[in-house]
C-alpha cells in the first residue's frame, strides 16, 4: 500500500518538475492576449499622438500668432573649441531667456539637433536681439562671449538661429547669427 | 538620407552612436528641433513636434528623412505598426539593399518580441541580401525559435543544423536542436547535441549559464524517458550555486531513488532543505526527503518531516494569499511606475527593480518573463498618455479663459478704434494730395515762379509791386525817377532770385508731395489690413473657440478610453501575476495532500504494526 502510494506521489512530482521544463500552452495564449492588447495600445497611440499635434499647434496659434512670431533657435557646428553651460537671450535690450544645457542637451545638439531656446511675439519693425554664450573655451577656460544681430521683423514667421561653430585657424569658438523666413 | 537611415537602423539597435560619422546638414530648423529631441531619446515630443511640422508644411528641405525619421522614431517609441507601415513605403526603391534588410530585421525583432510571430516571420522573409553576420545571425535563430513555438520542430531542427563554427551562437543553435528533438520525443538525438553542450568548457557567464540549462534539459529528459543512470551525468555537471542547481540537486535525487538507492539520493536533497522555499524543487524536496526516508525504514523521521513540510507550505499558502490580494487591488503595478521617472518612453525601457516589500521574492521571475516586461512596457506608455492628456486638459482650460480674455479686450477696444479710423479722412487727403499734384503740375507749365515764393518773399514781392503803383513815383522829378529805379532793381533782384531758386524749390516740394503720396499707399494699406483684422478677427475667434471647445471633448473620450485600456492590461499583467501564484499555490495543495496522505499511510503503517503486536 505505501508503495503504491509513495509511486504515485513520484509520479506526480515528476509530472510537476517537467512541467517546469517544458513550455507548457498557456505561454501562447498569453501571447495572444498581449498581441490583442498590444493593437489596441498601438492605436491609442496614434490618436493620442495625433491629438497631441492638434493641441501642439493650436496652443502655438494663440500664444504665438504667425504676424507676430518669432522663434529663437540655438544650434552648435563642431562644437570642439567650446563646452556649452548657458545661453542668455536679450532682445531690445529686456531679458528674455536664460538657459541652462545638460550634458544630453550638449551632446544633442553637437549631433545635429536644434533647440528652440525662445519664442516671442515682436511687432513688426527693427529689433535687437543679444545672446550670451557661457562655457569652457578652449584649454578648459571659462568662456564668455555675446553676439548682436538686428533684425526686421516683417509680417510672417520669423526664425533666428544662434549658431556655435568652430574657427579652426584661430582655434576659438564663434557665434554666428542666421535669419530664416 | 543615407546617414539618417543608417542613424535610424542603429538606433533600433540601441548602438547607434559609434556609427554616426555622416553629417546631417539642417536645412529647416523645425527639423533640427525634432532631431534636438530625438537625440536625447523623447520619442514622444520628437513624433508630436514632427507631424506638426509636417502638417504646417515647414520640412519642406527634409520631406523625406522626415517620414523616414518619423519610422524610425515610432519604431523606438514602440509604435511598430504605424512605423512598419511607413518603412513599406519608404523603402521600396529608394535604399539600398543593405539599408532595407537592416530595417526589415529591426522590424521582425520587434514584432517576435510583442508576439507577432507572423508579422515576425513576414519580415524576415523580406531581407533580401545578406545581413551582417552578427544580424544574420540573431535572424536565423529568431526564425528557428518561431518555429519551435509554432510546433514545426522538424524545419527548425534543418534550419539549425546548418549552424557552423563554434561561437556562442552556435551554441545556442544546438540548445535549440535539442530542444526541438526533445519535444519532437527524440530524446536519444537530442541526447548527441546537449551532452556535447552539457559538456563544453564555457569561457563566459552566459555560455556557464546556457551549459547548466542544456544539462538540466537533457537529465531531466532522460528521467523522463526512464533513464535514471543515464541522467545523473548531465545533473551533475550543473553548476551548485546557478540558478539551475536547485532543479539539478532535485533531479539527482530523483534519479538516485529511481535506481533505488534512497540514501544516496538524500544526500542532494537535504542540501536543498536549506534554500529558498519558494522553488518549487526545494518544496517538492520536503516531501522526497520523509519518501526516501520512509523507504529506509525510519518511519517516524519521515512522519516528523512530514509534518514539517505541511507547516511549510501552509505558511507558504499564507503568504501567496496576501500577495494575492495586493496584486489583485491593482496598486501594485503603480508601485512599479513609481520606481524610476516617467520623463521618457522607450521601447528598450525595462523594469530592472522591483519596489520594496514582502511580495518582491514573489514577483522576481516574473520580470524574467517576456510577456510580463512587454505588458508592464504597455501599461507604462499608457500611464504616459494619461498624464500627457491630463497636462492638456489643463491647458485647455487656460486656452479658453485666454480667448475669452482676449475677445472681450477686443470689443472693448473696437468702438474706439473704429472712432479713431471715422476721423481720419483717408480719401479726403488723398483728393488734397491728388489737387496739390494738379497745382504744382500748372506752376511748372507756366513756370510761375511766384507761386513758390516764400511767404516772406511773397509779401516783399507784394510791398514792392504796391509801392511801383504809389502816385507819386509817378511825378516827373529826378527823385520819382531815382525810386522807380530802385523799385525795378529791387523786383528785378527779387525775380532772379526766385526764378534761380525755383526748380529746386519745384524738385523739394514735389519730392515731399511724393512722400506724403507714398505715406498715404501705407496708410491705406494699413486702413485695409485694420478693415480686414475686424473683419477677420471676430471669425478667427470663432474658429479658435471651436478648436478649443471642439478639442476638450476628445481629450475626454481619449482620456477615458486610455482609462479603459490601462484598466485591461492591468488585467493583463495582474492575470499574469496572480495566475503564476495561483500555479505555485496550487502546487503547494498538491504536495500538502500528497504529504497528508503520505503521514496518513505512515500513521496507518504505524497503527497497524502497534495492534499486530499488541
Amino acid at each position: 500500500m505505501t508503495k503504491t502510494l509513495t509511486s504515485l506521489i513520484v509520479a506526480a512530482m515528476l509530472a510537476f518538475s517537467m512541467a517546469t521544463i517544458a513550455q507548457d500552452n498557456d505561454e501562447t495564449e498569453s501571447r495572444q492576449e498581449l498581441r490583442s492588447i498590444d493593437q489596441d495600445v498601438q492605436s491609442l497611440k496614434k490618436e493620442v499622438l495625433d491629438l497631441n499635434r492638434d493641441l501642439f499647434l493650436l496652443e502655438e496659434e494663440l500664444l504665438f500668432p504667425a504676424n507676430s512670431q518669432v522663434a529663437f533657435f540655438i544650434s552648435m557646428d563642431v562644437g570642439e573649441y567650446f563646452e556649452l553651460d548657458s545661453v542668455n537671450i536679450k532682445i531690445d535690450g529686456k531679458d528674455v531667456a536664460n538657459y541652462l544645457y545638460t550634458e544630453r542637451e550638449v551632446d544633442a545638439l553637437i549631433r545635429g539637433g536644434v533647440h528652440r531656446i525662445h519664442m516671442a511675439n515682436l511687432k513688426t519693425g527693427d529689433h535687437e536681439v543679444v545672446a550670451i554664450f557661457t562655457g569652457k573655451g578652449p584649454h578648459i577656460r571659462d568662456y564668455r562671449r555675446g553676439a548682436t544681430l538686428n533684425f526686421n521683423k516683417g509680417i510672417g514667421a520669423k526664425y533666428v538661429e544662434l549658431e556655435i561653430t568652430d574657427r579652426v585657424k584661430k582655434q576659438q569658438p564663434e557665434f554666428v547669427v542666421k535669419e530664416w523666413e | 538620407m543615407r546617414s539618417l537611415l543608417v542613424l535610424l537602423v542603429f538606433v533600433a539597435s540601441a548602438s547607434y552612436a559609434a556609427e554616426d560619422d555622416d553629417e546631417i546638414v539642417i536645412m529647416d530648423p523645425q527639423y533640427g528641433e525634432v532631431l534636438f529631441h530625438f537625440y536625447q531619446d523623447d520619442y514622444f515630443p520628437a513624433i508630436v513636434k514632427l507631424l506638426a511640422a509636417q502638417k504646417q508644411g515647414q520640412l519642406d528641405e527634409h520631406v523625406e528623412d522626415a517620414e523616414l525619421l518619423l519610422g524610425g522614431m515610432y519604431l523606438s517609441y514602440g509604435h511598430h505598426l504605424e512605423a512598419a507601415a511607413i518603412f513599406e513605403r519608404m523603402l521600396a526603391d529608394n535604399v539600398s539593399v543593405e539599408i532595407r534588410d537592416r530595417t526589415w530585421f529591426f522590424l521582425a525583432k520587434i514584432w517576435y518580441q510583442r508576439g507577432y510571430h507572423e508579422k515576425s516571420q513576414e519580415a524576415l522573409e523580406l531581407v533580401e541580401g545578406e545581413l551582417p553576420k552578427n544580424l544574420q545571425r540573431e535572424a536565423l535563430m529568431m526564425q528557428a525559435q518561431i518555429l519551435i513555438e509554432t510546433g514545426e520542430y522538424d524545419r527548425a531542427i534543418a534550419l539549425l543544423q546548418n549552424w557552423k563554427g563554434r561561437t556562442e551562437w552556435a551554441s545556442y543553435a544546438k540548445f535549440n536542436i535539442g530542444v526541438a528533438l526533445v519535444r519532437s520525443g527524440r530524446v536519444d538525438e537530442a541526447r548527441v547535441f546537449l551532452d556535447e553542450l552539457g559538456d563544453m568548457n564555457p569561457f563566459n557567464e552566459e555560455l556557464s549559464s546556457l551549459r547548466d540549462k542544456a544539462n538540466l534539459a537533457l537529465g531531466y529528459a532522460l528521467l523522463q524517458d526512464e533513464k535514471p543512470m543515464a541522467a545523473k551525468a548531465p545533473l551533475q555537471r550543473v553548476r551548485l550555486e546557478g540558478p539551475f542547481s536547485n532543479k539539478a540537486l532535485l533531479g539527482v535525487g530523483w534519479a538516485d531513488a529511481e535506481l533505488g538507492n534512497f540514501r544516496r539520493a538524500l544526500v542532494p536533497w537535504m542540501e536543498l532543505r536549506g534554500r529558498d522555499l519558494l522553488d518549487s524543487a526545494v518544496q517538492e524536496s520536503m516531501l522526497a526527503i520523509p519518501y526516501a526516508m520512509s523507504e529506509l525504514d525510519s518511519i517516524s523521521q519521515a512522519a516528523d518531516h512530514y509534518l514539517n513540510a505541511i507547516e511549510a507550505f501552509y505558511e507558504e499558502t499564507n503568504r501567496l494569499d496576501r500577495t494575492i490580494a495586493h496584486i489583485e487591488s491593482g496598486d501594485l503595478f503603480d508601485e512599479f511606475l513609481s520606481t524610476g521617472p516617467l520623463d521618457s518612453t522607450g521601447w528598450y525601457w525595462e523594469l530592472e527593480e522591483l519596489p520594496e516589500g514582502p511580495d518582491s521574492r514573489y514577483l522576481f521571475h516574473l520580470l524574467a518573463s517576456h510577456e510580463f516586461q512587454e505588458g508592464l512596457k504597455n501599461y507604462r506608455d499608457l500611464n504616459y498618455l494619461h498624464r500627457n492628456l491630463d497636462g492638456w486638459q489643463d491647458s485647455v482650460d487656460v486656452f479658453a479663459n485666454m480667448l475669452e480674455t482676449r475677445k472681450e479686450a477686443y470689443d472693448e477696444r473696437l468702438p474706439r478704434v473704429e472712432d479713431a479710423l471715422a476721423r481720419a479722412d483717408l480719401d479726403g487727403m488723398v483728393s488734397r494730395k491728388l489737387d496739390f499734384d494738379s497745382t504744382l503740375n500748372n506752376i511748372e507749365e507756366s513756370h510761375d515762379w511766384l507761386a513758390l515764393a516764400t511767404r516772406s518773399e511773397f509779401e516783399m514781392w507784394g510791398e514792392v509791386t504796391s509801392l511801383e503803383s504809389t502816385p507819386a513815383l509817378r511825378a516827373d522829378i529826378p527823385e520819382a525817377a531815382e525810386v522807380r529805379d530802385k523799385i525795378q532793381l529791387l523786383k528785378g533782384v527779387l525775380q532772379w532770385q526766385l526764378e534761380r531758386d525755383f526748380k529746386d524749390r519745384l524738385w523739394r516740394i514735389r519730392r515731399n508731395l511724393d512722400q506724403a503720396g507714398e505715406a498715404l499707399v501705407t496708410a491705406q494699406r494699413s486702413r485695409r489690413q485694420i478693415d480686414e483684422t475686424m473683419r477677420n478677427e471676430p471669425l478667427r475667434f470663432e474658429a479658435l473657440s471651436n478648436r478649443v471647445y471642439g478639442l476638450a471633448p476628445d481629450i475626454e473620450s481619449i482620456k477615458m478610453r486610455v482609462d479603459d485600456e490601462m484598466a485591461d492590461q492591468r488585467g493583463y499583467l495582474r492575470d499574469i501575476a496572480v495566475g503564476e501564484l495561483q500555479a505555485q499555490k496550487q502546487r503547494l495543495d498538491v504536495y500538502t495532500i500528497q504529504a497528508r496522505f503520505a503521514l496518513a499511510a505512515i500513521y496507518d503503517i504505524a497503527a497497524t504494526e502497534g495492534e499486530a503486536l499488541e
